[in-house]
């Protein structure tokens, strides 16, 4: 944790179309963190007696039993469901809700190895796991996670940088008073330049909170071209496919 | 805005808080735990949301449990930094026995504005808590044994002044809203909820769908934590105002 800033390059791969049974999948690593996306067809939304004008979104965020140093359950931990429901909240901007009116489409996400920048990460790859099933969509999402430690900030951090930055620590060992810390994570729209999800924790003052946003912004920024190439790699080969049969 | 404390009697720490049309109850409970493995000189809180029908119809058999596990979700994120709430206190012997809270959140009228209400109503009642004083703690081989005070009266007050208070601000059309009501919260093209404590923010999220461009989202920070911190001062003010427990009873 210890000097400035450290570098930002990051061992990211891509690939769409993994699951062949999905309408949609996506499968995303950064350095270590290892995820898988599956998007299904709409259906109608189970259960439902009156009529709703704008098609549903249904995420689950799991992780795999053996993705954390500590097993997981398999029931979803209250983790895994406010995971769920920031990747849910995160996605409806990003989806044209009002093409499919009374029905919902699932997004199931995976985490097969947690190190670190699982949520930010399974974001990016359901915005792509979403464009591969066709599902209508006003931008490209991509999200990006971002660790505070007194003045240092970390970029897509790993699974022990944001443990520590969790906790407080002492500005020294003489004073009493704690430094700032935190994680954020801020989901965004790039064209549009919408930021559709931003959540934040720990303790932070202002000043850092806007300086933050602005690295979050070119860090999501970042990404879409590889987004792009990534869609754009997956309609080639299917066409050269459908042009040889 | 009304503010009761201490309104339940076989809780260690309550509120109601009536806020426009809205309308929480807060009762928190302490029992005995073993700390965590990761954190052995902590003690523990937890935070649960039970939505009643009463509040709205909606809220009918598992209606309410979305909003529910939400509103506990972001109070634990709230609470989670050190500087904002300091468990360390609520330890009795490090990696053995720990104080846990339960702190239980009845929406009794929901009117909008729901997460300021709720998190000023738990910091009412986190500062009318009162934690048993523990006289001695013994180690009996595996066993701990502790003695606590045999007064009731004679209880230790937990420290709350930085616990964190939460601001909903909503965007409604080119503004950006504060103390939305219910009706206003429909019309919001995106809402965001910050958690303030001390001038500082320890937990920013949005809530609901929608967007926000970059410099709307700046702009509601700023506003939130102005708010946040008035909103912060003037309950602390009010809750210094009210006077210690009163001695009754003849015997105590």
């Amino acid at each position: 944790m210890e000097g400035k800033q450290r570098s930002n390059v990051k061992f990211v791969f891509l690939k769409c179309g993994v699951v062949s049974q999905a309408k949609g999948s996506a499968y995303f690593e950064v350095d270590n963190t290892k995820l898988i996306v599956s998007v299904y067809d709409p259906r109608e939304i189970p259960k439902k007696t009156d009529y709703s004008s704008k098609g549903e979104l249904f995420c689950i965020f799991k992780y795999a039993p053996f993705s954390c140093p500590n097993r997981r359950a398999h029931q979803p931990d209250a983790d895994e469901k406010q995971h769920s429901a920031i990747v849910k909240r995160a996605l409806e901007s990003a989806v044209c809700r009002h093409e499919f009116p009374n029905f919902q489409v699932d997004v199931y996400i995976l985490v097969l190895e947690n190190d670190g920048s699982a949520l930010s990460g399974a974001i990016t790859a359901a915005g792509i796991a979403l464009a591969q099933a066709g599902i209508p969509m006003y931008d490209t999402i991509t999200a990006a996670t971002l660790a505070i430690q007194g003045t240092t900030k970390l970029l897509d951090p790993t699974l022990e940088e944001e443990t520590l930055c969790t906790v407080a620590t002492h500005k020294s060992d003489t004073e009493i008073d704690y430094d700032s810390h935190g994680i954020i994570v801020l989901a965004m729209l790039s064209t549009h330049e919408q930021i559709s999800e931003f959540y934040q924790l720990g303790n932070l003052d202002l000043e850092t909170l806007n300086e933050s946003v602005n690295i979050l912004m070119n860090a999501a920024k970042d990404i879409v071209p590889l987004v792009e190439k990534c869609l754009v790699d997956y309609v080639t080969k299917t066409l050269k496919s459908n042009a040889e049969s | 805005m009304e503010l009761e404390t201490n309104v339940v009697a076989h809780a260690f720490g309550s509120s109601r808080l009536r806020l426009a049309n809205t309308d929480v109850l807060v009762a928190v409970k302490i029992e005995t735990d073993v700390p965590s493995v990761d954190q052995p000189d902590e003690g523990k809180i937890e935070f649960f949301v039970d939505c009643s029908a009463n509040a709205t119809p909606d809220f009918e058999g598992r209606g309410g449990e979305e909003l529910a596990t939400e509103i506990s979700n972001s109070l634990t994120s709230a609470y989670r930094s050190t500087k904002a709430f300091n468990l360390s206190k609520l330890c009795i012997l490090k990696g053995r026995k720990c104080w846990k809270l339960y702190v239980d959140i009845l929406l009794l009228e929901c009117g909008g504005n729901l997460y300021d209400a709720v998190s000023l109503a738990v910091k009412a009642a986190l500062w009318n808590t009162e934690v048993p004083r523990v006289l001695s703690v013994n180690l009996d081989g595996n066993k701990v044994e502790m003695e606590v005070s045999e007064n009731v009266q004679d209880c230790v007050k937990l420290d709350i002044v930085s616990a964190p208070v939460m601001v909903t601000i909503s965007k409604i059309g080119e503004h950006c809203v504060v103390d939305p009501s219910a009706a206003e919260e429909q019309c919001a093209t995106a809402s965001m909820v910050v958690a303030i404590s001390q001038d500082r923010f320890t937990t920013v999220l949005q809530s609901g769908s929608g967007s926000l461009h970059p410099s709307t989202l700046k702009e509601s920070l700023k506003l939130g934590l102005e708010i946040g911190s008035k909103l912060d001062q003037a309950l602390i003010e009010v809750l210094r105002q009210r006077p210690a427990k009163k001695q009754v009873g003849f015997l105590m």
